[in-house]
C-alpha cells in the first residue's frame, strides 16, 4: 500500500541520518566543563537564624540608644552659658604688627 | 568489558571510561530521538543532554535492568518532553528538508511533494498517543523485538503487540485520505 510505503520511506531516510562524529567528544567536553565549574564554585554556607536575629536586634538597639542619647543631650543644654572664645587670647597677633618690631 | 564493569569503573573515578559508553550507545540514542523529533539538530542536542543526564545519575543506576533498557527509558521520556515543548514549525522543517543532501537528485516539484508527504507522515506519527508512538518508534527505528519493547515500557508482550497494531491502524486512518489527495 502507498501509505505504508511512504511511512517506510521516511523511516528509512531518518534512520540513515548519522550523528555528528564528534558527539562523544562534545559530551565529554561538556561533562568536564560542568565538573570544573562545580569544583570552582565557592562553598556558600547558610547563616544560622540566631545570628541573623542577633544582628538585627543589635542594629535596632544601637539606633534606639542613638536616639535616646540624642534626646538626652538636647534636653540638658543650658542657654545661660554661652561659649566665648577670644582668638586674640590664644595668640596675640598685635605683637607682629608693632612698627618697631624689627 | 561489560556495561556493568564500565559503570563501576566510572563510579570509582575513571571519568574517561564514560567515553566508551557514549560511543557504544550514541547511535542508539540518536536514532530513537530522531524517531520522536524528526530533526537531526534536535536529536543531536537531545542525545548530548541525555548522556550528560545519564552521567550525573549513574550512581542511581542499580543494575536491576540492563543498562540499555534504562538508557532507552531516559531517551524516550526526554524526547517526548522535548517534542511536546518544542513543536517545530512545519515551514521551518520543510525548508530543512528542501536543503537535505539526500534530496539533491530530485527536481523542485518532486522535492515539494516529498516534503509535503513527509510532513503528513511526521504529523501522523506525532499525533499518536505516547504509548503507541513509543512502541512504534522502538519497533520501526530501532527494530527491537516485542519482548525488549515490553521490558522498556513496562508492559506485557501482548500489550505491545496491541499498541503496534493500533498505531498502524491510526496511521493508516490519518494518512489514507491525505495521501490519496497528494498522489492524484
Amino acid at each position: 500500500m502507498k501509505t505504508e510505503k511512504y511511512i517506510e520511506d521516511l523511516i528509512q531516510r531518518e534512520k540513515a541520518t548519522e550523528p555528528n562524529p564528534y558527539l562523544s567528544a562534545r559530551v565529554m567536553a561538556q561533562i568536564a566543563k560542568e565538573n570544573f565549574g562545580k569544583e570552582d564554585q565557592p562553598v556558600i554556607t547558610k547563616t544560622p537564624v540566631w545570628q541573623t536575629v542577633i544582628a538585627a536586634t543589635s542594629i535596632v538597639a544601637f539606633a534606639f540608644l542613638g536616639v535616646l542619647a540624642g534626646n538626652s543631650y538636647s534636653k540638658n543644654v543650658s542657654y545661660e552659658i554661652a561659649i566665648n572664645i577670644n582668638d586674640r587670647q590664644i595668640e596675640s597677633l598685635d605683637y607682629y604688627n608693632f612698627e618697631d618690631y624689627e | 568489558m561489560s556495561d556493568e564493569q564500565i559503570i563501576q569503573d566510572i563510579i570509582s573515578g575513571n571519568k574517561d571510561a564514560y567515553r566508551e559508553l557514549v560511543e557504544k550507545y550514541q547511535r542508539m540514542v540518536f536514532r530513537t530521538a530522531i524517531g520522536f523529533l524528526h530533526s537531526r539538530e534536535d536529536a543531536e542536542d537531545i542525545t548530548q543532554d541525555i548522556f550528560i543526564k545519564v552521567y550525573e545519575s549513574l550512581k542511581s543506576f542499580k543494575g536491576k535492568s540492563e543498562f540499555s533498557t534504562w538508557l532507552y527509558r531516559i531517551t524516550i521520556n526526554t524526547s517526548i518532553n522535548f517534542a511536546n515543548r518544542n513543536k517545530k514549525n512545519w515551514l521551518l522543517q520543510s525548508i530543512e528538508n528542501l536543503f537535505d543532501k539526500s534530496n539533491n537528485e530530485k527536481n523542485p516539484l518532486e522535492l515539494l511533494e516529498t516534503s509535503e508527504r513527509d510532513h503528513m507522515v511526521r504529523e501522523a506519527i506525532d499525533s499518536l498517543p505516547d504509548a503507541q508512538r513509543t512502541a512504534f518508534v522502538l519497533s520501526k527505528y530501532e527494530e527491537l523485538p516485542q519482548k525488549k519493547i515490553a521490558l522498556i515500557i513496562g508492559k506485557s508482550e501482548g500489550a505491545v503487540e496491541q499498541l503496534l497494531n493500533r498505531a498502524k491502524m491510526n496511521l493508516q486512518k490519518k494518512l489514507n485520505p491525505a495521501v490519496g489527495k497528494t498522489s492524484n
